[in-house]
């Protein structure tokens, strides 16, 4: 028998076949791997097939839109019916593609601002999801059933070999290449600019088959900056009840932090707040998250070690850079970053804390809202009990003596959920059945859409207090201790005071009295930077705010 | 480093008067128990401030007496309407009476209400009308910039018609906003979202070095009372040739900068070695650099 022959596949190498054929076409058409820019469609529709999977890069950040673009401008006749495997739907030609045809079939992980499109979209029978994932899903997927046939990158520079310099912005890319570049796919990058050597090499050149310079830089979004001027005084409290009642408590040394105010509200008062209670060097030193400008004040004051980064800020390139030794830094001197990596260390890190739109009473929380698709990126994996974690540490073993008081003896993650008992237009953040449900049922989900389930949740931080879930014993006790801190939203309304004082008793329940949090200090005076000017000043001008985040 | 914790933008208008005067001094006038509130806004299903956003009241800095007038940025962008200006109004006309060393008004606003349109307008041309009678009286009257509405539209009208104007880098000094202008121009011309551009335009440093403000200040209540201190009992004349001069420097202004469209085009012109590093300094470093430049051209 032919050696590249099998009777039932027909071929052992076909899929490498017709990768070489794909490749003839492209070459027939632009002679070698520096494409110039307005000949991009016509490469496009010479080396994509009808019914290919296909990955346009698309992160929290970085964006190869003009590949994205290019893509869109394609005749359907010739491209059609594409399966799209990436993880965020972010542009208009995201969308716009299915719209024309060219794609048919989506899975995903996040779609932000594109939510109500897509929504429409598929309510039109536009678009086919196969699934919502988290980036450790989707990514895992890649290798195994849903591989990219071609995958559109994006990086900063290449030279003429195709050698990727991807910036401080590496993010996805090394996943999207990785599985692409190894099962005969076609890998095509959109660059800022060619040069004759690129700073490093974030991407092998012989990996990559076409470079295009880009009319223009790629999108890049400064999605990470808060600006410490719209943090409240009450976001100022619960940082204070964070840093007493959860990082001291248990010693939490390796964490990753959401993105919202209320977490930068606890980076803010590092510097003075847990400064003052001597928790520098005990608490906080070493993070997974991307380089948020309101870190600046805790890095300088010595309390962070390291961060590893799932992708970069803009803005802070000059002043990671200048960092090396709490950032992860090429030999080029720019930051690299890695978005499985990062989720990798956070998922296996002592804690997680963010925050949510809707919480129930057994504590399972959603982001969902009406009319959107939102997806879900990166919290279920960093806001989830790491079952398959073995080593120990002071954090893990202290939460698991709670969480494990019979039998068998583990550790346990801290997942922890930061909210305000009312949201914004005074719709609570409490309720007695997530929206998640109804999502589920107009979009015809397998499930309700929930971020972080409540078995996975051990605290809930509110301006009225904590519920630690590890020292509840029943649902009965859990949905009381929710309902201790819910506030004056219904949910919080019909809490039984006798058992509310039971749990508070033991502790399941906690005020801020309780750990010696004082009310009166929780003002914005305890913040060490009250406004993105202050953040450049604690980083010696090094931080460079994009415009719109200034005002001076 | 920890930066200076009594920001005068972050505070409200009750606790900007606090700091500025001395302690225990300040005696409000139609103060919120007395609710004079707007009888427009309660027609057009608005809620009403018990001081309809402004607080006034008399006081002391340094010993010194002085009659205060502070907007509520809080409400409404601290937004001048009928009541709010008359609360204005008559704090700067009881200085004829009681003939203090200076009326200070610390502005934070975007202009008139637009809820009471006439009587907005109205409101705004009577306090203007105060403050030249004031002034004519030999009293200074002295405006403070440092909120986060900045002193936009008719305010603005008013803070130039003062003696002196105070501002930290934070303020903001226009007759339009960004956002008007973008919308009547295009965004081409003005991007509002650009806030660096914002600030280069109508930020107090670039206000300061073309002879709009007086004194810039770091943000910071400190600075400001110092710089309110100074200027008690200073006033400028008011007069025929001081309105001459000042219409000429204006059209020599206007001459020599009308095809400008960047400000730092206009920086460099002045003398400004670096403009693109103007934005990035602080207070006293930006001080030095306009008394260099005012050294030169003296």
């Amino acid at each position: 028998m032919d050696a590249s022959t099998h009777p039932a596949r027909g071929g052992w190498n076909s899929l490498a076949r017709n990768y070489e054929a794909r490749i003839a076409r492209g070459h027939a058409l632009v002679g070698g791997k520096v494409v110039p820019a307005d000949r991009t469609t016509a490469l496009l529709e010479a080396v994509i097939e009808p019914g290919d999977r296909i990955c346009i890069e698309g992160n929290n950040q970085k964006h190869a839109d003009f590949l994205a673009r290019a893509l869109a401008e394609a005749a359907p006749e010739r491209v059609h019916d594409l399966h799209v495997v990436q993880s965020n739907i972010a542009l208009a030609p995201h969308l716009d593609i299915f719209e024309s045809g060219i794609a048919r079939r989506l899975d995903f992980c996040y779609a932000g601002p594109q939510g109500l499109r897509l929504a429409q979209l598929v309510a039109a029978g536009k678009v086919e999801v196969g699934a919502i994932h988290t980036y450790l899903e989707l990514y895992g997927r890649y290798f195994t059933d849903l591989t990219p046939r071609v995958s559109l990158i994006a990086a900063e520079a290449a030279d003429r070999d195709g050698n990727l310099y991807t910036g401080p912005n590496t993010e996805d890319t090394p996943a999207i290449v990785e599985a692409t570049a190894f099962r005969s796919g076609v890998l095509i990058a959109q660059v800022n600019r060619i040069v004759d050597k690129v700073p490093r090499v974030d991407v092998p050149g012989d990996w990559v088959n076409y470079v295009v310079e880009a009319p223009k830089p790629h999108y890049i979004e400064p999605i990470f900056t808060r600006d410490p001027a719209a943090i409240t005084d009450i976001q100022v409290l619960m940082a204070m009840m964070v840093i007493r009642g959860i990082y001291e408590k248990y010693g939490v040394t390796r964490l990753n932090h959401g993105i919202g105010f209320d977490t930068a509200a606890i980076e803010l008062i590092l510097p003075t707040y847990a400064e003052e209670l001597g928790l520098r060097g005990k608490i906080c030193r070493y993070m997974s998250v991307n380089p948020c400008p309101t870190l600046i004040p805790a890095i300088e004051s010595g309390f962070i070690d390291a961060i590893h980064c799932a992708g970069s800020e803009l803005g802070m390139e000059r002043y990671v850079s200048e960092r090396s030794d709490v950032f992860f830094i090429g030999r080029d001197g720019t930051m690299r970053s890695n978005r499985v990596y990062c989720q990798l260390a956070g998922h296996y890190a002592d804690l997680f804390i963010g925050s949510t739109l809707q919480i129930d009473l057994e504590g399972n929380s959603s982001t969902a809202t009406h009319a959107r698709i939102t997806g879900f990126g990166g919290a279920p994996n960093f806001g989830s009990e790491s079952r398959g974690r073995r080593h120990g540490s002071p954090a893990w073993l202290a939460a698991g003596r709670e969480a494990h008081r019979q039998g068998m003896p583990r550790g346990r993650k801290l997942v922890v959920q930061m909210v305000e008992t009312f949201k914004e237009g005074l719709s609570p953040t409490f309720v007695e059945r997530l929206d998640a449900w109804d999502l589920m049922d107009t979009f015809n989900m397998p499930l309700p859409p929930v971020m972080v389930y409540g078995d996975d949740l051990t605290h809930i931080v509110t301006e009225e207090g904590i519920a630690n879930l590890l020292l509840c014993d029943s649902l009965a006790e859990r949905a009381q201790a929710i309902r201790a801190v819910a506030g004056y939203t219904e949910v919080g309304r019909k809490r039984d005071r006798q058992m509310v004082e039971m749990l508070r008793a033991r502790g399941a329940v906690v005020y801020p009295e309780d750990i010696g949090v004082d009310k009166r200090l929780a003002s914005r005076d305890l913040l060490a930077a009250r406004s993105i000017k202050d953040l450049v000043r604690w980083s010696d001008g090094l931080y460079a705010p994009p415009a719109r985040f200034r005002n001076w | 480093m920890i930066p200076a914790r009594h920001s005068f933008q972050e505070a409200g208008a009750r606790a900007r008067i606090r700091a500025l005067l001395d302690a225990g001094t300040f005696r409000e006038f139609c103060g919120p128990a007395q609710r004079h509130t707007s009888p427009h806004l309660p027609t057009l299903g608005m809620p009403v401030a018990f001081d309809e956003g402004v607080v006034v009241g008399e006081g002391a800095i340094d010993g010194r007496p002085v009659l205060i007038a502070a907007q509520e940025g809080a409400f409404m962008g601290g937004a001048v309407g009928e009541v709010h200006g008359a609360k204005i109004t008559g704090l700067i006309e009881r200085a004829l009476d009681t003939r203090p060393d200076a009326v200070v008004l610390l502005l934070d606003s975007g202009g008139v209400r637009l809820h009471e349109a006439n009587a907005g307008l109205i409101a705004v041309g009577e306090i203007q009308r105060a403050v030249f009678d004031a002034r004519a009286a030999g009293i200074p009257v002295v405006t403070v910039i440092g909120g986060r509405n900045g002193c936009y539209g008719g305010t603005s009208i008013i803070a130039r018609s003062c003696d002196r104007i105070i501002a930290s880098e934070e303020g903001r000094l226009s007759v339009s906003g960004p956002e008007v202008i973008e919308a009547v121009e295009g965004v081409e011309e003005f991007d509002a979202q650009d806030r660096a551009l914002v600030w280069r335009t109508m930020g107090a440093k670039h206000r300061r070095l073309i002879g709009e403000i007086d004194a810039l200040v770091a943000d910071d209540m400190e600075a400001f009372r110092g710089a309110v201190s100074e200027s008690l009992g200073k006033s400028r004349p008011l007069d025929l040739d001081e309105l001459e001069a000042e219409h000429a420097r204006l059209a020599e202004r206007l001459a020599r900068f009308e095809g400008v469209s960047d400000a730092r085009e206009i920086w460099a012109a002045l003398g400004v070695n670096d403009p693109d590093r103007v934005s990035e300094i602080e207070a006293d470093e930006f001080n030095r650099l306009v008394a260099t430049l005012e050294g030169a051209r003296a």
